[in-house]
């Protein structure tokens, strides 16, 4: 057997530092703006050479990547398999541009959040990197724009578009969300009679399955209880006893009595509860005090009550308050008045459809079996192995780092754990444009994180490469996407 | 939706021996969010048994309690609903209406919880209700000897108020309920 030895173009100096030097070609349909070929080759390469030592810096601040550049390679002009090179500049020098207004506007959006945050100093790099797009980034978000202005949406254009990245400029990240998750249908004329009927759904859900037992017999006696009793009663004397139906009294034991599946139900919600509070604590969005904060994290719960509610096979597990979160987040955020009122319930199915796909790895008792969490990551081991033996032999066989011990939390949580949140939202525009569902791409990108940090692992042993690896340190997010994708290209 | 268990007149371990099985294995901790006990109880054991059921637990005094510094009587506010309890040995004559409804008066709640008589009684007066939880484990009273066991769980939802009776009768749990709508003009007369 050949000792398949590193690939070249993983030995190359291109993944020592992060952000190579391409040849810019930028495709860009909107001419207004573009006098700037030249510049943005000149830009990225300077912006090359900064970045290496600004990514850290900035990355540690929590910038948003959204707004960052992406200069784009094409190779070529397949639509299903682009070769992407983005280069994360985040001290961009200042170039300020007629369309940057609605990137600025929008991504206040996150720095709000992040700013007000525990994230400390993230103020002024923040706000002076994060807030400039380049010339591919809005021709990108153009693009975007018109696919979703026509009548019939083309989904692959979609995808191959998305999977680059959704930029924040026009707030579609969560319309374009709601696509890729098969929420709204490619035909727009369709788009508001979908809405209407999944929303009036959600609330016929939370009606029947949020209310508590006295309403529920309060309803079911609607009928016979004579609803003046003032009037009917004298004033004084005997009040009249009334048969209870079926045996149903709070203290009920039996097994069909809506006052002990309530009380066992509390288990769940106590569950739920106690989650909902810890999910984001650094976010304004999520925690804190506010009305605005109280009302999303009862949105959350709401949610998540509905789902255990009608899934009585998995429940409620924790971590799926991680996964909903970006979710409700990007949902709740945007632009459109009236999509915004309705988060909860677009999020509701958004999360049963994007859950739909990984509830094998929440079920206990099929960890073991082909379909559950072990066999994932088994796929991910085999995955390292065909792509870098040399790793996948020294972290399993030498250091003994058992995959288990930090693929666990990346695959069931989807990556949401291991990034700041702004970098999670781009990774997860990425997972879902894949079209045969975010399985794959999610081991891919696993694998491209074990990649890029190979020479630590290699010079590690058990510990610090557990620590490494459960601790996954920042790093460039368009890097790691574009070595995740020369992964698929390479296996092909 | 507030459940408050309403019992008295135990007299363990005087006149009987603990709570009817029965009714010891529907009392679960976690489900009920008050506990008001008339008296009677009468020793410390029963007080913590019945903390363990819910920590909120308010006790008048009755004749035989062992405990003294218990009150004579107690007003508590749950929901919209002011709660009067009161042994009721105090009053006289022994749960008499028009005597319990001064006292209902004088305290000034919508619903007042009194024992002694150890038979279940539920009036309406006026605006409010008097409630008699009857004896929980049916131990004789000063003035009969034919005791049912029962006890009193009240539902308490916005302006309304379920109360569920649960008696133990020929062995047989039996469990009716009575509505009870507040209306929202109470004048204090």
């Amino acid at each position: 057997m050949v000792n398949k030895r590193v690939p070249d173009w993983l030995n190359s100096s291109l993944w020592s530092s992060p952000g190579p030097q391409p040849s810019v070609q930028s495709p860009s349909p909107t001419p207004a703006t573009l006098n700037d070929d030249d510049d943005a080759t000149n830009r990225s390469t300077r912006s090359a050479t900064k970045s290496s030592t600004a990514t850290v810096n900035s990355v540690k601040a929590g910038g948003s990547a959204s707004g960052g550049e992406f200069p784009v390679e094409r190779t070529g002009p397949m639509p299903s398999a682009p070769a992407v090179i983005r280069a994360e500049n985040r001290h961009v020098p200042t170039r300020a541009k007629a369309e940057t207004r609605d990137p600025l506007s929008s991504s206040s959006n996150y720095h709000s959040d992040e700013e007000n945050g525990s994230s400390a100093g993230s103020t002024t790099s923040a706000s002076a990197a994060a807030a400039i797009s380049s010339a591919e980034d809005i021709s990108r978000q153009a693009q975007l724009c018109q696919e979703l202005s026509r009548k019939i949406i083309n989904m692959g254009e979609v995808r191959r578009l998305a999977s680059q990245g959704i930029p924040d400029g026009a707030g579609i990240r969560a319309t374009v969300w709601k696509l890729l998750l098969g929420y709204l249908p490619t035909e727009k004329a369709l788009w508001p009679t979908e809405l209407a009927k999944k929303r009036s759904q959600y609330k016929h859900f939370k009606e029947e399955l949020l209310m508590n037992p006295s309403e529920i017999t309060r309803k079911l006696e609607k009928s016979v209880i004579l609803d003046d009793e003032g009037t009917v009663i004298a004033d004084k004397g005997e009040l009249p006893r009334s048969e209870i139906t079926q045996g149903e009294h709070p203290l009920s034991l039996g097994k069909n009595s809506i006052w002990n599946q309530f009380f066992q139900d509390t288990e769940i919600i106590e569950q739920i509860d106690r989650d909902v509070k810890r999910t984001h604590p650094d976010l304004h969005f999520f925690s804190g005090d506010t009305p605005f904060a109280k009302s999303n994290q009862d949105s959350l719960r709401n949610i998540l009550i509905v789902f255990a509610k009608l899934n009585p096979g998995i429940r409620y597990v924790q971590g799926m308050n991680e996964i909903l979160a970006p979710l409700f987040y990007v949902f709740r955020n945007d632009p459109n008045e009236e999509n915004a009122a309705s988060a909860e319930a677009d999020t509701f199915f958004c999360f049963v459809e994007l859950l739909s796909g990984f509830r094998d790895h929440f079920c206990q008792q099929l960890d073991n079996s082909v379909v559950g969490i072990r066999s994932t990551i088994t796929k991910l081991s085999q995955f390292l192995k065909e792509h870098d033996e040399e790793l996948w032999r020294h972290l399993e066989m030498t250091t003994k780092v058992n995959p288990q011990f930090y693929a666990f939390r990346w695959i069931t949580l989807l990556l949401t754990q291991e990034f700041n949140f702004p970098d999670s939202l781009l990774i997860w525009d990425t997972l879902l444009s894949d079209p045969e569902g975010p399985l794959e791409t999610l081991l891919r990108v696993c694998c491209a994180m074990l990649i890029i940090v190979r020479r630590r692992l290699l010079a590690g042993d058990f510990t610090s490469n557990l620590k490494l690896l459960q601790n996954y340190p920042s790093t460039n997010i368009s890097h790691l996407l574009y070595v995740a994708n020369k992964l698929r290209a390479k296996l092909g | 939706m507030v459940l408050v268990l309403a019992l008295g007149d135990l007299h363990i371990p005087h006149r009987a021996a603990d709570l009817p099985a029965k009714f010891k294995s529907m009392l679960v901790p976690g489900k009920i969010q008050h506990v008001i006990c008339t008296g009677n109880l009468c020793i410390k054991e029963v007080h913590d048994y019945l903390k363990t059921l819910c920590p909120d637990l308010h006790i008048t005094r009755g004749e035989y309690d062992e405990e003294t510094r218990y009150p004579e009587t107690k007003t508590l506010t749950i929901g919209q609903f002011k709660l009067g309890l009161c042994h009721g040995h105090q009053v006289i004559p022994w749960g008499d209406l028009d005597s319990l409804a001064m006292l209902q008066r004088q305290l000034d709640v919508d619903i007042l919880v009194t024992g002694h008589t150890h038979q279940f009684t539920a009036y309406k007066h006026e605006a409010g209700v008097v409630i008699n939880p009857g004896s929980a484990t049916g131990a004789y009273s000063s003035i009969t000897y034919d005791v049912n066991p029962s006890f009193v769980l009240m539902d308490i939802d916005a302006l309304r108020v379920v109360v569920y009776v649960y008696e133990l009768i020929d062995g047989e749990v039996k469990v009716d309920k009575i509505d009870f709508k507040k209306t929202t003009t109470q004048n204090a007369n």
